[in-house]
């Protein structure tokens, strides 16, 4: 069995890699650039270390080809020759790659699956209709399947160089778990380590994207705040692990009042959630999860989406406010907030805009009218590197 | 990440949480922690190897201050820097700087013997204080020349600095990493509680002078003691990794900038942040 991977990043290899080769494929990778394709064939392999409370495993993961995106024909005639075929290039280059995946699997006569292990919720059919504009023939696209995955594994650390004397190796936990769109595949379906074909998807992009999602991002925003440099770190701060486990909880409210208390999972979840946060061998920086605030903070995102589906059920989501309000403080190394994308101003009424046009939030709606009563405290007091000592008992480490 | 810490054990009955907390979330998050407690132990010299990723100068004693210099020599990365502990440890040389860094210091005169300082008196009192003191041990305010006669100068030279009143309680203000803390306490502050004190919000001026102090030293890790009298702030003492008592989450903070900076250093990156340069020659 082969299966290619375009994108020999933290998840290419660090997570759909090491579990492609443990269910028994051969690996073919697609680089970006030609120096990791030109690592990972002088060595053959990398390395995978996979972490937990429990202790660390290595695994070294065979590579049978890798090949720089420049190799246009290899490429094609190595998707033509796959089963699996994975994309991990981050949404936004999708576009890119569709041609190759569309010229490659117009050779095949019989079926592959596409598995897009992106960072979106429909990023399945999105791929799908890139491959289908790229195809000759259209319609022959339906005889392959395409879906997203969910996936649950932290993979954050590339370590060792590509010009280095060592493999590539790669550092997360140990989740193997992963759920793609069954009817969205075509069989025969692919039998890969941890893989999960369900019936409905989108549930089960909500349910990490409004527990695991909302809780990293909430402990990113306010360990910003607080002036943490790690997310193992932050969730070592009691007023941060509170406020994580309640923005979780009260997304699980929402997710429980929709699809059943059962799917949303139970306090111990959450607890499991956070224990992983604390694994400093993943060794997070805060500003690697705060980053691109605009886009978390959309409307059906982790923060306000989750906020949502809570206030749909009757729960009031007071820590998914202030974490909400926390990301709109929040300033990249440039110093831009996600207000300033939308080309904001920074007075108090213009709050009101920067929820409206980035979060989609009327200023009517109570969550809304919250996370500005938040963003008003906050804002004044803020400046940069400025801290703010409690969360309960607003105190900062400065006048500003 | 191997680190080495310089410690100092501290009697039982001494209240101090912090260190002991710091080495068990820097183990936690995978270092390796191996304390060294110079006093405790015979060293042969020739066996001091920098074999450790980054060490860590909390005790500032005599034997721990020259251990850290010779592991300087070896080629140790030591939080702080032993040129920047040194330095900060002599207040002769450190008042020098922070008087160059525009940071606002009492009138300081240094002396062979106590006598000398006598006509400075006419112009109000003095703060007599061991030159490599700390803690607050040895230290006299002298108002009338007769009580010169009662300062030993036995440790050498003398440290004086014109008295200003303080007007209530001390603050300290205390540096990590660019980040600032705010604690007001009472002078002396004898039980743990008032060695905690209250946290308050830094004023511009002091976090101006904080700021000073940094880019003076070249460091991130101190805590520096200011006086107010007749609305004026005075820095009175500065020292290199203080106790941080009463800092929110100390230890929690503590370790992230410990682990932060041991991780600059197996990324290649220089030890301090970026940014922080010594502006008075202070040569780390």
């Amino acid at each position: 069995m082969k299966a290619v991977i375009i994108g020999a990043g933290r998840i290419g290899c660090g997570l759909a890699g090491e579990l492609l080769h443990a269910s028994g494929y051969e690996l073919v990778f697609v680089t970006r650039t030609a120096d990791t394709a030109a690592a990972l064939n002088r060595f053959g392999c990398y390395r995978v270390i996979l972490t937990d409370k429990h202790g660390r495993r290595e695994v070294t993961v065979p590579v049978a080809c890798a090949l720089d995106a420049g190799a246009t024909e290899s490429i094609i005639q190595a998707i033509a020759e796959a089963e699996v075929i994975v994309t991990a290039v981050c949404a936004q280059n999708l576009a890119a790659i569709a041609p190759l995946i569309a010229a490659g699997l117009s050779r095949r006569s019989c079926p592959a699956n596409v598995l897009a292990f992106e960072n979106m919720d429909n990023a399945g059919p999105h791929l799908r209709r890139l491959v289908r504009s790229a195809m000759l023939v259209p319609r022959d696209v339906n005889l392959h399947g395409f879906s997203g995955a969910v996936i649950s594994r932290m993979v954050t650390q590339r370590i060792a160089h590509a010009s280095g004397d060592q493999p590539l190796t790669f550092v997360g936990d140990t989740a193997p778990e992963f759920v793609v769109h069954g009817p969205a595949l075509r069989s025969p379906l692919p039998s890969i380590q941890g893989m999960t074909a369900v019936d409905d998807y989108y549930p089960w992009v909500l349910r990490k994207l409004y527990t695991f999602s909302a809780g990293h991002a909430t402990a990113a925003y306010l360990g910003w705040l607080k002036g943490y440099h790690y997310i193992h770190t932050a969730i070592r701060d009691a007023e941060i692990r509170s406020a994580v486990l309640t923005a979780m909880s009260e997304g699980q409210s929402g997710l429980a009042a929709r699809y059943g208390s059962q799917f949303a999972g139970s306090k111990a979840d959450l607890e499991k959630i956070v224990e992983r946060f604390e694994n400093a061998v993943i060794n997070d920086p805060v500003t690697r999860v705060a980053r691109d605030p605009h886009r978390k903070l959309g409307a059906k995102e982790r923060l306000v989406g989750a906020a949502r589906l809570a206030e749909e059920a009757g729960i009031f989501p007071q820590q998914l406010a202030m974490a909400t309000a926390a990301a709109l403080c929040f300033r990249n190394a440039e110093g831009r907030r996600a207000g300033d994308d939308a080309a904001l101003g920074h007075d108090a009424a213009c709050v009101s805009c920067v929820l409206n046009q980035v979060c989609g939030l009327d200023s009517e709606n109570e969550f809304c009218r919250k996370v500005a009563i938040s963003c008003e405290q906050l804002a004044p007091s803020y400046s940069s590197g400025n801290l703010l000592l409690s969360l309960t008992r607003p105190m900062w480490s400065w006048l500003s | 990440m191997k680190i080495g810490m310089l410690m100092i054990r501290h009697p039982q009955t001494r209240i101090s949480p912090i260190m002991p907390e710091v080495v068990t979330l820097l183990q936690g998050w995978g270092c390796t922690v191996d304390i060294i407690y110079p006093e405790e132990q015979a060293t042969q010299l020739s066996t001091v190897h920098a074999d450790h990723d980054l060490y860590v100068l909390k005790s500032g004693t005599d034997l721990s201050l020259s251990l850290a210099g010779s592991l300087h020599a070896r080629g140790a990365r030591i939080l702080n820097p032993y040129p920047v502990a040194a330095t900060m440890r002599d207040k002769i040389v450190s008042t020098r700087i922070l008087q160059a860094a525009g940071v606002p210091v009492p009138e300081t005169f240094v002396t062979s013997h106590p006598r000398r300082l006598a006509s400075l008196l006419d112009s109000g009192p003095l703060v007599l204080k061991p030159y490599r003191g700390s803690q607050g041990r040895g230290i006299h305010i002298i108002w009338d020349a007769d009580e010169l006669d009662d300062v030993s100068n036995d440790e050498g030279p003398v440290f004086a600095q014109r008295y200003h009143k303080p007007e209530g309680e001390d603050h300290k203000i205390y540096y990590v990493g660019g980040q600032m803390f705010g604690v007001r306490r009472i002078f002396p502050a004898k039980t743990y509680a008032e060695k905690i004190g209250t946290p308050f919000t830094i004023t511009p001026e002091l976090r101006e002078m904080a700021l000073r102090c940094s880019r003076a030293f070249g460091v991130e890790l101190f805590g520096f003691d200011v006086v107010i009298s007749e609305g004026r702030p005075y820095v009175v003492d500065i020292q290199s990794f203080p106790g941080f008592k009463g800092v929110p989450d100390a230890a929690l903070r503590l370790a992230d900038y410990i682990y932060a900076a041991g991780q600059r250093l197996l990324n290649g990156e220089p030890l301090i942040s970026a940014g922080v340069t010594a502006a008075n020659g202070v040569a780390v």
